[in-house]
């Protein structure tokens, strides 16, 4: 109930703003929230962007820990462009970093303006210039493996199993050794950001980074391109233990 | 909420692209065509020596490629694809070359389900929908023909009930006159159009240089597909679908009009206003001598009309147009009316609205819908907009 109250007024609060979001259609364990969102956008060295598309927002009951799926419905975004979705929605990022600038404006607000919004400026650029402005992801498992591999400058795929093994197994935890192998402590390695990325993920993301980062790691070991260390074999069989039912 | 009509040539420019083969089909059929070309080739054939040559022809050999349009909404695109047995005309039967390659066709466990019951000229495989959209490739069986006027003429097989003769065609020559109508055009804008390809379609193609020569689209080009695809919603219908101006007469009389203009707009306007320069002959009337010097479309002294294959004179495109009192000139002269009146002359005090309407109607739904905006930005909004300035962004994903 409490929860539902607050989204019923983030709702209005995001309408304040971007007031074609209007039409609401309550289900059991989402709400719609469709129409149309005009912006006017700019970035740092960019051209201004004036849009506007016809949007759905599927906002998941357990929002914010489970953030909204958009689709856009005007049939303006079609399969060439590649940061689709299977089921056709958005692909606004991978999800950690989804959480990271969620959580500088953690509400339905913030959601748009600093999720979707970027993302349709994005598009619009690419379909005039050719070329996406702030970068793109590699796509799947690779994507989420290399957000790892670059946050934290790490040597490759193994460390980055590692880090993500840490964080799914203990959290965040200073004194431990660094997950990263360099023999320090963690709070003299890489703390800093390994506390940013414990803080921005829920049990959710976390496990699914694991199974990502874990699946890339299996394929190389099948192929025989890498090895898991004993400790670092008994603990993937620990964590593994925990998504038996 | 005005219309921006500086923007109109871009806004053509988007509804070209729209319509167009994208790169990743385009891959993806020539992908095709080359596994159907090696099956063929590595197949025995009575009398042949040589290995047989496989080669698009129409409109994927010339950049005029249009999503179709049947029954109002976008089907399939079509490919034809050549498959020239190095056989001697007279030593062979148009029913022997079709059933060859029919016949090799479907010793293939796969091209045996993709084939259709046999055409009058082709043999089609069928390709199932990928992301929604499939294509037929039309393989035609040919040899070539010495009596042709041009080394590159061949004869293709004709059935007509259960006869069979032979036809002449010369698609290799017919591409390769269309390429010298485009070639000052296309010198101007390939190094630009690669580059933007190749960084639309990076996973397709890793450098600039692996962009092909096939993707890259002139003003020519880009006006050839917009003239097209307004043709296919225009006779859209049962009876009028009958005689709508087949893509041949189109594609050759604007590349014979086509006079260099630098973008599509300009492009488009003058093949159009020079083809209405041609209206007159309906009424058996002189036209301007600049353009009844060019011989384009010419009224013989029997009445009849004449449209020249640049590659073979002896064809005639124009032979059915005095048909059923003159009834496919007619509506070529008042499609091209049309053309003018609806598709280049946007008045500007146009309501919105209503532009909008006739552009759907004119260029189709899905790519009207998508660059509309282009044209009148404010579209639909009332409020001021929010505006926003994006700073740390995420990169886009794609999860699966």
């Amino acid at each position: 109930m409490r929860v539902t109250e607050d989204l019923r007024k983030q709702i209005v609060g995001l309408s304040g703003v971007h007031k074609g979001l209007t039409d609401v259609v309550e289900h059991d364990a989402e709400t719609l929230l469709s129409g149309t969102l005009d912006f006017e956008a700019s970035a740092d060295g960019l051209e201004t962007i004036t849009a506007s598309f016809e949007m759905e927002l599927s906002i998941p009951q357990v929002f914010p820990d489970r953030l909204p799926r958009a689709r856009e419905v005007g049939g303006r975004i079609g399969s060439d462009y590649e940061h689709l979705n299977p089921d056709g929605t958005l692909c606004l990022a991978v999800p950690i970093e989804q959480r990271r600038v969620f959580l500088e404006q953690p509400t339905l607000l913030g959601f748009v303006d600093r999720l979707l919004v970027p993302y349709l400026y994005g598009y619009c650029f690419w379909r005039k210039h050719g070329y996406h402005p702030f970068d793109e992801a590699a796509h799947g498992y690779e994507g989420i493996l290399r957000h790892y591999v670059d946050m934290l400058n790490l040597g490759g795929s193994l460390q980055a199993l590692a880090v993500i093994c840490f964080l799914f197994e203990h959290g965040y935890r200073g004194h431990h050794d660094c997950p990263c192998g360099s023999g320090r402590i963690v709070r003299a390695c890489h703390g800093p950001v390994l506390r940013i990325i414990h803080q921005h993920h829920t049990p959710e993301t976390l496990r699914g980074d694991f199974l990502a980062i874990l699946g890339i790691c299996f394929a190389e070991f099948e192929k025989g391109r890498l090895s898991f260390s004993d400790p670092l074999r008994n603990q993937l069989i620990r964590l593994l233990k925990r998504f038996k039912v | 909420m005005s219309v921006h009509f500086s923007k109109y040539n871009e806004f053509l420019e988007l509804v070209g692209s729209e319509i167009d083969i994208p790169p990743s089909k385009y891959q993806d059929a020539v992908d095709r065509y080359h596994a159907v070309g090696h099956w063929l080739q590595d197949g025995d054939y009575l009398g042949c020596s040589r290995e047989l040559v496989i080669s698009p022809q129409g409109s994927f050999r010339l950049g005029t490629v249009v999503r179709p349009i049947r029954h109002g909404i976008e089907a399939s695109y079509d490919i034809d694809l050549v498959c020239e047995m190095p056989l001697p005309k007279d030593l062979t039967t148009p029913r022997a070359v079709k059933q060859m390659v029919g016949d090799r066709l479907r010793e293939h466990g796969t091209y045996r389900r993709l084939l259709d019951p046999e055409g009058r000229r082709c043999w089609t495989l069928e390709y199932a929908e990928q992301d929604g959209v499939g294509f037929h490739l039309d393989v035609l069986p040919a040899v070539p023909d010495n009596d042709g006027l041009q080394s590159t003429a061949i004869a293709i097989t004709h059935k007509s009930a259960a006869m069979y003769s032979w036809s002449a065609s010369d698609p290799r020559g017919y591409g390769t006159w269309f390429d010298g109508k485009n070639a000052a055009a296309f010198a101007r804008v390939v190094v630009e159009q690669k580059r933007f390809i190749q960084r639309q379609a990076s996973i397709i193609y890793a450098s600039v240089d692996d962009v092909p020569d096939q993707l890259v689209r002139t003003p020519l080009q880009r006006s050839v597909q917009l003239m097209k695809r307004n043709r296919d919603l225009h006779f859209n219908g049962p009876k009028k679908i009958d005689h709508a101006p087949i893509s041949v007469i189109i594609t050759t009389l604007a590349a014979h009009l086509y006079q260099g203009e630098p973008d599509t707009h300009s492009a488009l306007t003058g093949i159009v206003g020079r083809l209405q320069g041609h209206a007159a002959l309906v009424e058996g009337r002189e036209i301007d001598p600049s353009l009844a010097t060019m011989g384009l479309i010419r009224r013989l002294p029997n009445g009849r009309w004449y449209i020249g294959n640049p590659v073979n004179l002896a064809e005639n495109f124009a032979d059915r147009w005095h048909e059923d009192d003159h009834a496919r000139a007619r509506v070529f002269f008042s499609w091209v009316a049309g053309l003018k009146q609806d598709l280049l002359n946007p008045q500007p005090d146009t309501d919105p609205r209503m532009l909008k309407e006739n552009l759907t109607r004119v260029l189709g739904t899905a790519a009207v819908a998508k660059h509309f905006d282009v044209l009148v930005p404010s579209a639909g909004a009332v409020e001021p907009r929010p505006r926003i300035h994006i700073n740390s962004p995420a990169k886009p994903w794609r999860c699966g």
